[in-house]
């Protein structure tokens, strides 16, 4: 599990990376209200949505430092 | 200077006007308000081909590409007609022209004949979370490896992703080099290993906005990419040109029919709603302060016409097209948004009834264009950004 840096939720990852259909030409569609992420410094941060995310965008140091 | 039409030229006109009568059937535009194919489903690929056979598709381009070798301005006509439904011919969006300007032979002939019948479509690529406006700043990068790269990060406001078969990509191929020169531009196909696409649902997906609303998408989406490979010759230029190669191709889209009629559409229709309704005897059209206001619009809807007819004369002639075109692109948007309040104003509540409402106005298509017509400004460059392009590329000021 993943925790959003954010909010401190716990996100599944498998479960907002998981594939619920394809687009019409074969992309891999996954279900939005599983979370969504950000490649950051070369790996991936999980969010609990949109908000989260946007917060996080504007001050990546505050979520970032220890 | 005349800036009428030739005979042939409303000759033409007229034919793609019976044309669109014919041929643009309820099925397609019961089709075009679907949003899972972007409205591109078997009738309306069959419309697109019968568009093809009368050779009306890529009327400027090369021949040799499967264009027509025609004029920008009978282009331009076929493209106005169709696009007052909500139809786009052939090649919509920055990728083709940036193709046609710096692809390889290769990529010329497998992409341009492909978005003239329809049968390839790209989404675009550029913005994402944290770059939208401040588009050098993206983060997602493309390493060498071989003779491929591979690709890691995401994209934003992907719209057409969920019925795409490329997409059309800018990524960071030099992290150590100044933001705008190391920068790349690749072609990817969507069913490459490693791509996610995530829906958004935006404020015009519930309830549907009507055929014809501006900027009427129900569905965006963003885009992840983790580890995709892709052949080094599907990158568009040269390495780390990417910057310029993308700033051109948006300058060329901002040529044309689709992005002058996003911003005019809504006068034509609120001055014939205007000249067609009567409330007991009383016609909107007699009050001096909405014909007032719509003379205005009016006026500002000419300098519109005019930058269009200028921009597409310019690439006619090969001329230098640089803050032409941002100069459209502000415009045009800032006047659908005086439209939007002048319709506000005009139709008081009225203006406000979604396509649920079964006393809206024109099944809602004003009140879901007050929702759309704002984010005009922002995307596909804001106006911000287009002033300081005019301010730089115009006016000759140093970048700030």
């Amino acid at each position: 599990m993943a925790k959003d840096p954010v909010c401190g939720k716990e996100i599944d990852e498998a479960q907002a990376r998981a594939q619920t259909s394809q687009t019409v030409h074969g992309a891999s569609e996954v279900d939005p209200q599983q979370g969504t992420r950000i490649f950051h410094d070369g790996s991936w941060i999980y969010f609990c949505g949109l908000e989260c995310r946007t917060r996080f965008l504007a001050s990546p140091a505050t979520y970032t430092s220890d | 200077m005349d800036f009428g039409y030739t005979p042939e030229q409303e000759t033409l006109r007229r034919e793609v006007q019976e044309f669109i009568a014919e041929h643009v059937t309820d099925d397609v535009l019961g089709e075009l308000e679907t949003a899972e194919e972007g409205g591109r489903g078997v009738h309306y690929r069959e419309l697109i081909r019968k568009v093809a056979e009368r050779q009306w598709i890529g009327i400027s381009w090369p021949k040799e590409y499967g264009g027509q070798g025609g004029s920008r301005i009978e282009q331009y006509i076929v493209e106005e007609e169709f696009a007052r439904l909500g139809i786009a011919v052939g090649g919509a969006g920055s990728g083709a022209p940036a193709i046609l300007a710096a692809g390889t032979e290769e990529q010329k002939r497998h992409f341009i004949p492909g978005l003239i019948s329809g049968e390839i479509i790209f989404a675009l690529g550029f913005t994402e979370p944290q770059a939208g406006a401040d588009l050098a700043g993206l983060q997602c990068r493309a390493v060498r490896d071989g003779d491929e790269y591979v690709i890691n990060g995401q994209k934003m406001y992907t719209s057409a992703a969920h019925y795409a078969t490329h997409i059309y990509l800018m990524a960071r191929t030099d992290p150590d080099a100044p933001r705008h020169r190391g920068i790349s531009i690749f072609l990817v196909p969507m069913d490459a290993p490693g791509i996610t696409v995530r829906p958004l649902w935006t404020i015009q997906s519930d309830p549907p906005a009507p055929i014809g609303t501006t900027y009427g998408m129900a569905r965006t989406n963003e885009t992840f990419f983790e580890d995709v490979r892709v052949p080094a010759s599907m990158m568009l230029g040269e390495e780390n040109s990417g910057w310029y190669v993308g700033a051109m191709g948006l300058n060329l889209d901002r040529v044309g029919a689709s992005r002058y009629l996003i911003s005019v559409r809504r006068d034509e229709d609120i001055v014939n709603w205007v000249k067609e309704n009567d409330f007991g005897g009383h016609s909107p059209a007699d009050d001096p302060a909405v014909r007032d206001k719509l003379a205005e619009l009016w006026t500002e809807a000419q300098v519109c016409r005019l930058m269009t007819m200028r921009s597409m004369s310019l690439v006619e002639r090969g001329g230098n097209f640089t803050y032409e075109g941002s100069a459209e692109k502000v415009w045009a948007p800032e006047h659908g948004v005086h439209t939007t309040e002048t319709i506000t104003q005009i139709l008081g509540p009225y203006a406000q009834l979604l396509s649920s409402s079964e006393e809206a106005i024109e099944n809602g298509l004003f009140a879901h264009n007050v929702m759309g017509a704002f984010q005009s400004g922002i995307n596909h460059g804001s106006v911000q950004v287009m002033r300081d392009q005019m301010a730089r590329r115009g006016l000759g000021m140093p970048r700030g």
